[in-house]
This record gives structure tokens, sequence and C-alpha cells, in this order.
């Protein structure tokens, strides 16, 4: 490949070009599909001007009893006060088990039981024991993001070098300042990757449990698309899905990378 | 007529913005069935001229012949054998032998029969199921010859192909090859760091200057150790102890240390 | 404080005796209590004792293992189809470039696509058939499997390609011979992240989307507000879960003992 330059500048304009030209050929693609050849019905699937349509009127006139923000607020919501309890709570016993092999040792049974059971399955009980409600979609998020946050919090204490303890023991610290200067910097990067896995079974989870029963949310209107059979809607709903999850995982990756300054990007 | 032949090879290649010259107007030319050694301080592109006999690499001007064709990639008449032996892990002895083989779609019965042939010429019996992580490293690269020798090439390219065996693993190597060279001679074209070995295996020696590499000498063994009837000693230390290839030795390295003393960078 | 030295194997096992006592014995105090109807919050045994009953009395249609066998079904469906796409793409992307440049942009866009969320186009798509699941399965399952060989293969270590390209390996040989093997560790590391993805699909498909399997004899538990009926299920699911992440590690140290890793 010849390059006119290395300048940096130029190699990001030119990936955003290719990703430009990319998108556009996927759209393209998409409209010829569908009203462009007329080989995908719009039954099936949407064309891009019915889903510009139908994303238009989610927003402004709305859809399921409310507009897309106040689906996307309700979702969030959920997801977010679920997944900051769960994981807090699940990264504070991560590293208490990691910390203490008799705290591991007491908790492992419980989790060895409750690790197989995928958090999907959890919904029906969470509606036997509290309705249909936004109740029992928080007890399944609480769920989903509860075990990714142990595990990693867990393992990111273990993982921490034998070297790095003795040099700790060595300078005297102890007690209070061995977890705030060891401990939990050192298990830090694992800490975040399990509470990027726990947002992101928290979102999947949610949608999951919205399209089983829901008033209203991101979820609701992919099952109120569903049922009202508008292929547009649909798209909509999963496309607010995909760019929510998107949107919250960018911002754990900002804070990320505030908390942590001393690793290379 | 297998025969390589450098003509005018310049080879630059781009490194962190800047532009390398690793061998600047390199002319040499290896007779057909002539047996040459290449040495030179670390990074005067002596193996960079393997890898465009090989194929793997291109001159950035000059011309790379072999048999008198330009060279425009790899090949099975060109045969590689690699310092860090290049066996496929997840083959068996027999399959890395049989590899090449396949290549030049060699009937079954024949191919049986040559690769039988060479495990036994490498002393290889009873390794035929074994896997290379199975096998010492000497093995290893008895293997890689072999994988190499069945194709019955036209021209065999080692890059230093003992260099990373221990010491007395090397020498038993190195009478191997001088016993299989003799019984079936081919063109070799040999890389090496280690000048006792250069002086001992090759037919003339080929000495380059540090980078930018060129060429500083070419000294003629064949003809002293005619003279001198090296071959007629069965044992390496025999034939190191004699006062003609300890002046050729010490020619060389005399020779190396100027180029090497010489660097500033 | 250092971390602590290993326990002893009879302090190791005192504790998590303990763990699991306190964690039986507060459920059954729970249940016990008087709060709640039997129904709502069974005892551990009463658990235990549905899902030994659950294979032989039918419930929502049919007995235990024939739900079992109707998800397992699907599950092979969606999870055979996501390998048999996204093992020969992914060394196919790796090896020749204008097909990784055609495919990544599709597949980053769809990846971000939770797989539940394609439940209502399979259920537009494939109305009540499995087809409806498997796709669902398929989303799930596929991903993976397409990342890890992909990466597996193009990560292969550069000499096994040279080696390979001066013994005259065609296309097809230095795909089939050179980077597939090379990739199997990534692979089947790719295959167990899968299985448990695509399991998990399958439980939120047939929460939806089914009328047979372990999803639904789940939903309907709940229906009948049979809280045993429905752990049950979800015991079911666990047990399943595990023993094909089981399979898999066994598959994986195969691999990996064979290549002497």
């Amino acid at each position: 490949m010849t390059t006119t330059s290395t300048n940096p500048g130029w190699l990001v304009a030119k990936r955003l070009l290719h990703a430009a030209m990319a998108a556009f050929g996927l759209v393209f693609c998409w409209w010829a599909l569908t009203s462009g050849t007329g080989w995908v019905s719009s039954m099936r699937f949407p064309a891009p001007h019915e889903t510009w349509a139908a994303w238009q009127q989610m927003l402004w006139s709305g859809y399921a009893n409310a507009l897309w923000h106040e689906h996307a607020w309700r979702s969030i919501r959920l997801v977010f006060m679920g997944f900051a309890i769960s994981s807090s709570i699940g990264v504070l016993l991560g590293l208490a088990m990691g910390a203490s092999r008799k705290v591991e040792a007491i908790a492992n049974p419980v989790f060895l039981f409750l690790r197989p059971i995928p958090p999907l399955a959890w919904i029906p009980l969470a509606i036997v024991w509290l309705g249909l409600g936004d109740s029992a979609k928080l007890m399944v998020i609480f769920v989903a993001a509860f075990v990714p946050s142990v595990i990693n919090s867990f393992s990111g204490v273990r993982q921490i070098e034998r070297p790095i303890f003795e040099a700790a023991a060595m300078l005297n610290v102890s007690g209070w300042r061995m977890w705030r200067e060891v401990l939990i910097p050192g298990a830090l990067p694992s800490i975040f990757t399990g509470l990027r896995l726990s947002l992101q079974a928290s979102w999947t989870t949610l949608v999951a449990a919205e399209l089983v029963g829901a008033i209203a949310g991101l979820g609701q209107i992919l099952n109120q698309g569903a049922q009202d059979i508008f292929p547009a809607m649909i798209l909509v709903g999963m496309l607010s899905v995909a760019l929510a999850g998107w949107l919250m995982t960018l911002v754990l990756g900002a804070i990320e990378v505030r908390t942590m300054p001393w690793r290379m990007a | 007529m297998a025969t390589i032949e450098f003509r005018n090879v310049t080879r630059i290649f781009r490194q962190s913005e800047q532009n390398i010259v690793a061998l600047q107007d390199v002319n040499l030319q290896v007779q057909d069935q002539e047996f040459v050694a290449i040495v030179g301080p670390s990074g005067c592109g002596k193996t960079t001229c393997l890898r465009m006999a090989a194929g793997l690499e291109k001159p950035s001007s000059g011309q790379v012949l072999v048999d008198g064709q330009e060279v425009r990639g790899p090949g099975t008449d060109r045969a590689v054998v690699f310092q860090q032996f290049a066996l496929f892990p997840w083959k068996t002895v027999w399959e890395n032998i049989e590899f090449g083989l396949i290549s030049l779609k060699v009937p079954v019965n024949e191919r049986n029969k040559r690769i039988e042939q060479y495990i036994s010429l490498m002393g290889l019996e009873g390794y035929e199921g074994a896997y290379p992580h199975q096998l010492s490293g000497g093995m290893q690269q008895r293997v890689a010859i072999a994988r190499a020798y069945v194709l019955d090439p036209k021209v065999l390219l080692m890059d230093e192909p003992f260099g990373a065996l221990d010491a007395q693993t090397r020498v038993v190597m190195q009478e191997e090859l001088v016993r299989l060279a003799r019984s079936h001679p081919r063109t070799v074209l040999f890389i090496t760091h280690a000048v006792d070995e250069a002086v001992y295996l090759a037919d003339r020696v080929v000495v380059m200057s540090r980078r930018p590499g060129k060429i500083r000498e070419i000294i003629d063994i064949k003809q002293i150790r005619d003279k001198e009837s090296w071959n007629s000693l069965a044992q390496i230390e025999d034939v190191m102890d004699q006062s003609s290839f300890v002046h050729l030795r010490t020619h060389i390295w005399k020779l190396l240390r100027e180029e090497q003393g010489a660097e500033a960078h | 404080m250092i971390l602590q030295e290993k326990l002893s194997p009879q302090r190791f096992w005192q504790l998590t005796s303990l763990g699991a006592i306190c964690f039986v014995g507060l459920w059954t105090a729970a249940a016990l209590a008087g709060l709640t109807s039997p129904q709502f919050l069974p005892t551990p045994w009463a658990v235990l004792d549905r899902f030994v009953t659950l294979w032989s009395e039918p419930f929502a249609g049919a007995v235990l293992h024939e739900h079992v066998l109707a998800s397992m079904r699907r599950f092979f469906l969606g999870f055979g189809f996501a390998v048999l796409v996204g093992l020969p793409l992914g060394l196919l992307m790796a090896w020749f470039q204008p097909i990784d440049r055609l495919i990544t942009p599709l597949f980053e866009t769809i990846r971000f696509v939770a797989p539940i969320a394609w439940i209502p186009f399979a259920a537009l798509w494939f109305g009540t058939g499995i087809g409806g699941p498997v796709l669902i399965i398929f989303m799930g399952a596929f991903p993976p499997v397409l990342i890890n060989t992909y990466r597996g293969a193009k990560f292969v270590d550069k000499r096994y390609l040279e080696a390979a390209s001066t013994l005259g390996a065609s296309h097809w040989r230095n795909i089939s011979q050179v980077l597939l093997p090379a990739a199997l560790p990534s692979i089947v590391s790719g295959l167990r992240i899968s299985a448990g993805l695509g399991w998990q699909s399958l439980v939120g498909a047939e929460l939806i989307v089914a009328s047979s399997g372990v999803g639904y004899l789940m939903v309907r538990g709940q229906a009948s507000i049979s809280t045993a009926t429905v752990m049950s299920g979800m015991i079911a699911i666990g047990m399943i879960g595990l023993i094909l992440d089981i399979l898999i590690r066994r598959l994986q140290q195969v691999v990996e003992a064979r290549r002497g890793l």
C-alpha cells in the first residue's frame, strides 16, 4: 500500500472516509433491497424512508403511549439504578472474597449454584414474586449485573502480583491504606471489565424483561411494534436499544479512563 | 543449472519514519551446486539477501535471479530452512515433511517413498508420528531440513539454521549437513553468525560489511579444503585443528572485527 | 495484610459447608415462616420434589425431558448455523482483505443489537415456527465465533505463513492447513463463549416466542404462580448450561494438549 504521507491527521481522515463510505454503501444496499427493487417487502423489513418516518413519529408524536425520550429515559433509569446498586454490592463482595480466603470459601457455594443460571432465566421468577412492574425488572437487572461484578473484582484482587504485596508490607502499609493504595487500584482494571460486562448484561436483560411485559421503555417499543406488525417501528426500537447501550458503554469508558490515568490508552 | 545471482541489489525499508538501507549495490553469483556462506555483523543484511532469493522480500532496485529467472515470489524450487524451524506445531513430523510434496502434487506412493528416505537419512526413525513440541531443538531442525530437502529443490536457503541449538547439537548438525550436502549436492546459500561453521561448511564465504550492507570480501575455501584434504578427516575437531583452517577463520574474524568496531550506531 | 495462604482442606470444607448450610437454612426459614403461601416461596425440598415430579408428570404440554429436548434441538440448530457460517467466514476474512473490508462494517453494525431485540422480527418472519428461536440463538452465538476465528487466524505467527508459502501452499491449503489449525485454540475459546451466549439467547427466546421448551415451561409456571415449577426450570437450564460448558472445556483441553500448549 502506498501512502502519500504518514501524517497522523491524514490517517484519521482516511479512516473516517472509509467509515463514511461503508456507511453510505450500507444505506444504499438497504434502500436498493427494499424500496429500490422491491425484493424485500416492507412487511418483512422496513425501507429507509419508512424507518425515518417511524423515527420522526417516535420523536414528536409518540408511540406506545409515550415519546421516544420518555421511553428511553424509563429504560435508562431502570438500568442505571439496577446496575449501580448491584455492581456496588457485587464489587464489594468480590473484593472481600479476593482479599480473604475465608469469605471466599463461605460465599462460594451460593455462587456455584447461581452462576450457571442465565440472568434471563430469572424473569419468570421475578414476575411471580414482584408482578409485571418496574420492581421485577430491577430484580432481574440486579441479578444480571451482580455476577460479572463479583467475579471480575475477585480475580482483580487475586491477580495482583505477590511482589507488590511484599513491597507494601515492607513499606508498612496495612489496613485501610492497603485497600486504598494497593488492592483497589490494582484490581481496578478488572473491576472495570466487570462493570462493562455487568452493564451489557443489564441492558440485555432489561430489554428482554420489557419484551415480556412492560408499560413503557425501549423494549416496549419493540413489543408494541411487533403486536401492531409495524416493521419500521420495530427497527426503530432495535436501533434505539443499540444506541442507548452504546452510549452508556461510552460513558463508562470515559469514567474508566479518568479513574485510571496511569494506564496507557 | 541452479545458480543464484544478485545483480546490483539494493534494499531499502522504512522504519519509524526513516529509510534504512539494508543492502547497497550487492553483486554476487552462486554457481550451480556451490555452497556459499554469508557472514557479517548484525544488521548487515545477510538474512535479507536470503529472503530475497526466497521471494519473501523484493529488492528496492536491482535483480535477484535464480536459474536465470527473476525471483517473483516464494516457491518450492527454493526451499528454506528457517532459524526457528517454523515447523507446523499441529502437524506430525511425517505431515510436516509431507507438506511441500502435496503442493507439488507428487502421487502418494512416490511421496511416501521420499519421506521415508529422508526420515532415515536424518535419523528420525520412530518419530514419524511425534509432534514438534515433543522433540528437542536438534530433532526439530532435522525435520525442518528434511522438509526442505525432500522437495528436491534447485536451491537450498538456510537462515542461521543452527542458531537456536546448543553447542553440542550444533556440531552434530554441522557434520550431518556436510554428509548430506556431499551425498545429495545442490546449490546452497547459508547464513550464519558463526565463522567456524561457515569455514567448515562452505565452498566460499562472503563477508558483509556493516549496514548499509555491501560485500567486503569473498574468500575461496574450496581451494584450500581440496589442497589440504580436509574431506579426508572424519571429525570436525580434526578439521578445525588444521592450521589452514585456523588461518582462514582468524582472517575472517579480523574482517568482522573491523566492521563491528568501526560502527558508531 | 498480606494475601492469606491457602486454607487447609478441612478449613476450606468447613467454611464452604457453612456457607451452603446458611444459604439453604435461610431459604427454608423464609419459606416456613408463613409470610407467604408455599406456592409462592417453596422450601428447597419442595423445589427438588417438583423437579423430580416433572420428569414423569407432564406440565405445559410435556414432561421435563421432552421440554429439554425441544430446547436442545433449537440450540443445536442455532449454534450449528453460527459455527457453520462464522468459522469459514472468519477464516476467509482473515485471509482475503477485500472480504474483510466488505463484511466488517456490516458485522459491526449488527453486532451491537442484543440478540433478544431480534425477537419481534423473528416472530414476524417465522411466526411460531422453529425458525424464530433459531434466529435468536444464531444472533447470540454468531459474533463470538466470527470474532475469535478472525482474530485467531489474523494473529497467526507470520513465520508459519512464510514457511507455507515457501512450501508452495495454495490459498485453500493456506486457509485449511495453516490458518485453521493455528487459530484452533482461539476458535474453541470462542465456541465456549458462543455456546454460553447462544444458550442464554435460547432462554430469552423461549420466554416469548415458543410453545415448548424449558423457557416456555417457566413462563407457564409463572402463569400458574408455581414458583417450584419456575425454579425447576431454572435448575434444568443451569445444569444444561453447565454441561455444555464442561464439554467444550474438555474439547479445549484436548486441543491444547495436542498442540503442546
